[in-house]
């Protein structure tokens, strides 16, 4: 994608936005920053779409709450638009700052604080929760552990640099090791969150890294087994039935993945027929039936069965294509950051979009076990809105030290 | 555009530090990731590209399907017609009782935000703050059975708790949605509602029982009663709600409102009813102990019935309660029952006897067949589907037809000697009159004021049995009444045909012995003479009303054919009357008012038992009857001849008449004069002034009928001479009379006068009829009357 971007003109950042090259004055040599609006407007109309289908599908939601049926857009609404502007805010700042060692450490020191603290709350009102309460508005701990994730090891890849490929040092190992205590708090809480950052960090580091044969072992033999994924869970069913390693419920779990019409798996079913209802072009907006009842979490995990069942394959696409998109403007942000820290955040926080996008809709279309996963700006959900907003804020920051050569 | 502009820079810092390049590899690396991304997100389309592909239809269908489903299972119940009495007394009635359904599964179906605890809390502290429920059980019943939606925790809840307890719902969410406090915030009490039910009530429980029966909890069915034999026009239609999708697969919601059933307006007087009910009550308190006895009264001039009840009484509200049998009481009845049941079940095996029935049978099983039986003696109504021989309540029908083909004239004589002979040329039969002395010469009227055997045997040899039958017949003996109640005894089998009698049967039939019938045949035929010879259908519900309370059906009279003539009848009303001032129906007077009547003493079977049903057809005012009030007690006392003593059922007859009388406007003379004087007419030969009756139209008949009676005064005399009112014991001598034996009744085997038996005071003379009997050497089994 180099050569193509070239024009004549040698500045290879101005093709980020054709308007930008037309702007640039060849005669000054006065340097510009660039900054992706293009990236910002994406996030924009996805959380505009977002609370469209958050309105239209938690009205019944509402109703039987004895709310008012905007109650979750409105909620929702306010987070949104706070989350935007603390994005621009943080879009504003110059991400180095955070390179600080001081800022990374205690970002993640303060996230294992709530996970542990919410992990005690949790046992103290005898109840598993994710959620811990600071000056009376709830908070996912989970969410903000993503994110100081996602700066940790941005910050130890930019430390060690190419050295990163020293196969004395064993970098890669040794991040792994790090990022182990907060993986497995979060998994603790909820196992899809700690999948999640252990995914983000494997997509950081397989980019960071040069030997890749590790990473390409373990997919392939992920791939085999989802590919073989009956007789696997076979397999394991005998040895959980021979051992019993395994408690019921999830053998039953795994089971109702495979077979979800037998083991009754509701809420996967009921997102089933929400997707097929809604054929190629969907029942039209506000039109789900699926949203009035059968379908619970409708407006959160769920949301993005009622795109296909309200907009059809046609709106699901396109949502996916969204998704596509800001992905590819963080990738193109990360190829052309001034510095390694900046471009590792732009990946983590790519990777962290992506794969929720990927294992929210797998979750849908029964692809993979029925996990809870949030589809990233568009399920209802304050402390994810926020965070997110905030990671795509630091990735506008590093778009914005991007220097324009005119 | 990967060559960055600090390429350079970097590599001079030997990739360290900030300025370390985003390396080829790298952007390499980068690019591949994002191709796993892209794929993994179009092999997802892929995927719901397929799922709609394939299953589009069929979930569509499903999707709707469900929908509808949501609506289609909500049935609106129909609301069971009410029952009224004559009055406008709602008897028996339909209540919207509420049941309050939990639905533990909405209260965890919450967002995360809410946790079931801020849910479950509050709705059960509700809950038990309002209804006083036990919070534990609640809290209990909630977690046990949390996938639920249907949990129905109490039934039976008004209207008024039901919409409090609404109101406080709102009132307390709308509170928590208000506060500024977090946690309170976040309450909410959801997952209860109502649901509708009717609950079938008897504000007056055991009144009126027999004629109103009961319903099954749902509404649906009735047992016994007008419950019963109504039951389509009480129950209605259930409705419904539910939903359809239209072209543009909208919901529309559609209630169909339930239809709900109609309802009765009874021709009983639940204040009369109330009355009848208080003596029945008194008599099994205080009286001999007895069978049963049952009192049916009803208005002659148009076969309404007013009351109908007998000791046999239950509990509208509570009809299964067995209390008044015990445990061992219910055992036998099981085993009976249980021989019948293997027998049913086995037909081809030999059957077995009661003692054998604990091999075949659990004690559960012996003791459910118990209770069912039980619960058939407790509701079986006496007055309709219960047959018995009669006795000389009879005897007016024997004298209606004689008067009415003119075979005899009133004045016609007979010399009664105590007995009448039959003899077929080889053997005799002896069938005795009550009076074993005989009574002596006496004309019609005195053989009904003195109950004389032998007149009626003589009447009926005179008009034959082509005759008596016919007006058996036209009487109502051997037919159903077409009274609108449930299982109405079929009495066909239990009178003669031509055929089949003979002359003892015919002289044994004249006063009421060897055929059945039921009180409401009986009482019906005495209607039929006393409203001047039409026979109305005897029936209990005047009106029926649709749901909104307009009448849709007037019950009218229902004349079945007309019976004898009116001076017939008014002749018969008169020596009725003459029965009650001067026979054997003394006891039966009320101070104050013209009672007609006739007394009965049926010697039951096997005679030699010597068990008798006594009992008493009389009615009021005798110018104009207004009530016809029959009173029938079973086995009244120890067997023995003391049974034998109408004077029971007249004594019952006159306590209930006498309280019964006013509540229709019908005082007593010298009371009250004041509000009805107006009405009185002095009759020619009445000393007092009539009761009046609130009709109008009565008068001129009164006059009538009073006139009449002075004709008949001679049968006063008679009475005085005649020594009233002993039982007659038609006797029949002799063996082989095989044609009796056949009867129905069984009865026409030699009959004797019960010793013992007594009219207190109008049996003056019959000490030495009492001793003659017990010197008779031939007894056997009697019908025993007076």
């Amino acid at each position: 994608m180099a050569r193509q971007g070239q024009s004549g003109n040698r500045a290879g950042n101005a093709n980020l936005i054709k308007g930008q090259r037309a702007a640039a004055e060849p005669r000054k040599r006065k340097v510009r920053h660039f900054y992706d609006y293009s990236l910002l407007f994406a996030v924009i109309f996805i959380t505009a779409f977002g609370l469209i289908m958050i309105y239209s599908s938690s009205q019944y939601m509402a109703l039987i709450n004895s709310l008012p049926p905007d109650y979750y857009f409105k909620r929702q609404l306010i987070i949104a638009a706070a989350g935007l502007v603390l994005a621009v805010i943080i879009s504003k700042i110059d991400y180095r700052i955070f390179r600080l060692r001081f800022f990374v450490y205690g970002a993640n020191l303060v996230s294992i604080i709530l996970l542990i603290a919410t992990q005690i709350m949790g046992i103290a009102s005898h109840g598993r929760t994710r959620w811990i309460e600071i000056a009376g508005i709830s908070f996912q701990p989970t969410e903000l552990a993503k994110a100081s994730v996602i700066l940790f090891v941005a910050y130890r890849i930019s430390k060690a640099g190419l050295r990163i490929n020293d196969p004395q040092r064993k970098e890669i190992l040794r991040i792994y090791g790090w990022i182990l205590l907060p993986a497995a708090l979060i998994a603790s809480q909820n196992l899809s969150s700690g999948i999640i950052v252990v995914g983000i960090a494997t997509v950081m580091l397989f980019v960071a890294g040069k030997n890749s044969k590790p990473f390409y072992a373990v997919g392939i033999i992920g791939a085999l087994c989802y590919i073989f994924r009956y007789k696997v869970v076979g397999a394991i069913e005998l040895i959980g039935n021979t051992t019993g390693l395994l408690q019921d419920y999830q053998m039953e779990r795994i089971l109702s993945w495979l077979y979800p019409e037998k083991y009754d798996a509701y809420q996967t079913m009921q997102g089933l027929y929400a997707i097929g209802s809604g054929g190629l072009t969907g029942q039209g907006l506000g039109e789900s039936l699926q949203k009035l009842g059968p379908l619970p979490e409708a407006h959160n995990d769920m949301i993005f069965t009622v795109i296909c069942e309200e907009l059809g394959l046609f709106g699901a696409v396109s949502v996916i294509l969204i998704f596509l998109f800001i992905i590819y403007r963080c990738m193109l942000i990360a190829s052309n950051a001034r510095d390694l820290f900046g471009s590792f955040l732009a990946i983590g926080v790519m990777a962290h979009i992506s794969i929720q996008v990927v294992l929210n809709i797998a979750v849908v279309t029964n692809s993979i076990p029925n996990t809870g996963v949030t589809l990233p700006f568009i399920s209802y959900g304050g402390t994810a809105v926020l965070i997110l907003m905030a990671e795509i804020g630091l990735v506008l920051s590093v778009s914005n030290r991007i220097k324009l050569e005119t | 555009m990967k060559k960055s502009r600090n390429n350079n820079d970097n590599r001079r810092n030997g990739g360290r530090g900030r300025n370390t390049p985003f390396a080829k590899y790298m952007q390499e690396k980068l690019a591949i990731a994002v191709i796993f991304i892209t794929l993994a997100l179009f092999i997802l389309i892929l995927v719901i590209y397929n799922l709609i592909k394939n299953n589009s239809e069929d979930y569509n269908k499903i999707v709707l399907s469900q929908r509808q489903a949501d609506y289609v299972s909500k049935t609106i119940p129909y609301k069971r017609g009410d029952i009224y009495d004559r009055n406008g007394n709602r008897v028996a009635g339909s209540e919207q009782v509420y049941n309050l359904i939990l639905d533990p599964n909405q209260m965890f179906a919450t967002e995360e935000s809410i946790s079931p605890k801020t849910v479950v809390e509050p709705t059960v502290s509700a809950l038990a703050d309002f209804f006083g429920y036990d919070a534990k059980d609640l809290t209990d019943t909630i977690n046990s059975r949390r996938d639920s939606s249907y949990v129905r925790y109490a039934r039976e809840l008004s209207y008024d708790q039901k919409t409090e307890f609404e109101a406080l719902i709102d009132e307390l969410n709308s509170n928590y949605m208000r506060s500024d406090d977090a946690n309170e915030s976040k309450k909410r009490i959801k997952g209860v509602w109502f649901e509708d039910e009717y609950k079938r009530v008897y504000p007056y429980n055991s009144l009126g029982c027999n004629i109103i029966g009961f319903s099954s909890a749902d509404g649906s069915t009735g047992t016994g009663g007008v419950e019963q034999y109504y039951n389509s026009s009480l129950i209605g239609v259930n409705g419904r709600e539910y939903g359809y999708l239209d072209d543009e697969t909208n919901l529309e919601k559609v209630i169909k409102p339930a239809r709900n059933g109609n309802s009765l307006v009874l021709t009983m007087d639940a204040n009369i009813q109330g009355i009848v009910e208080k003596y029945l009550e008194e008599w099994k308190e205080t009286g001999p102990k007895s069978k049963s006895a049952s009192v049916v009264i009803m208005n002659p001039k148009n076969g309404e019935v007013l009351a109908m009840g007998s000791t046999n009484s239950f509990d509208l509200n509570n009809p299964r309660n067995t209390d008044d049998f015990t445990d061992e009481e219910i055992y036998a009845f099981g085993l009976e029952e249980a021989v019948g049941v293997y027998r049913r079940e086995n037909p081809d095996e030999p059957a077995i006897t009661e003692e054998e029935v604990p091999q075949h049978f659990s004690h559960d099983e012996i003791m459910s067949y118990g209770t069912q039986v039980a619960w058939n003696k407790l509701w079986r109504n006496i007055c309709v589907s219960d047959t018995f021989e009669p006795g000389s309540t009879q005897k007016p029908f024997t004298v209606a037809g004689v008067i009415e083909e003119g075979i005899d004239k009133p004045t016609d004589s007979f010399n009664c000697t105590g007995n009448v002979k039959l003899s077929d040329g080889v053997n005799t039969w002896q069938i005795n009159c009550v009076n074993r002395n005989g009574h002596g010469w006496l004309d019609i009227t005195g053989g009904i004021t003195n109950s004389c055997n032998v007149v009626m045997m003589n009447l009926a040899f005179n008009e034959g049995v082509e005759t008596f039958l016919k007006y058996q017949q036209i009487f109502g003996f051997g037919d159903y009444t077409g009274i609108d109640l449930p299982a109405e005894a079929d009495t066909s089998e239990l009178v003669y045909t031509a055929d089949e009698m003979g002359k003892t049967s015919l002289a044994t039939n004249s006063f009421g012995q060897n055929y059945n019938c039921t009180m409401i045949q009986m009482a019906s035929a005495y209607c039929s003479i006393l409203n001047g010879g039409y026979y109305y259908e005897p029936h209990v519900v005047k009106q029926i009303l649709n749901a909104d309370g307009a009448v849709i059906e007037d019950v009218e009279p229902k004349l079945v054919r007309e019976t004898v003539s009116q001076s017939t009848c008014n002749y018969l009303k008169q020596a009725m009357f003459e029965t009650v001032e001067t026979g054997t129906g003394k006891h039966a007077q009320v101070e104050g008012y013209h009672i007609g009547g006739k007394t009965g003493t049926a010697q039951k079977l096997p005679r030699d038992a010597r068990t008798y049903v006594v009992s008493f057809c009389g009615f009021a005012p005798v110018e104009d009857p207004e009530l016809v009030c029959y009173v029938v007690i079973d086995e009244p006392g120890d067997p023995g001849p003391a049974q034998a003593n109408s004077a029971f059922a007249q004594e019952l007859f006159a306590k209930i008449m006498g309280d019964v009388l006013p509540t229709i406007n019908l005082y007593p003379e010298g009371t009250d004069a004041s509000d009805y004087k107006a009405h009185v007419t002095v009759l020619p030969d009445s000393e007092e002034g009539m009761n009046d009756i609130a009709m109008g139209d009565s008068i001129s008949e009164t006059a009538e009928g009073v006139g009449s009676s002075s004709s008949v005064q001679p049968s006063t005399a008679q009475e005085l001479n005649g020594g009233a009112d002993a039982p007659d014991s038609p006797t029949v001598e002799g063996g082989g009379f095989g044609e009796a034996i056949e009867d129905p009744g069984d009865a026409q085997i030699p009959v004797d006068m019960p010793p013992g038996y007594s009219e207190s005071e109008t049996y003056s003379g019959s000490a030495e009829n009492r001793e003659t009997e017990e010197t008779l050497p031939e007894e056997a089994e009697t019908s025993d009357e007076n």
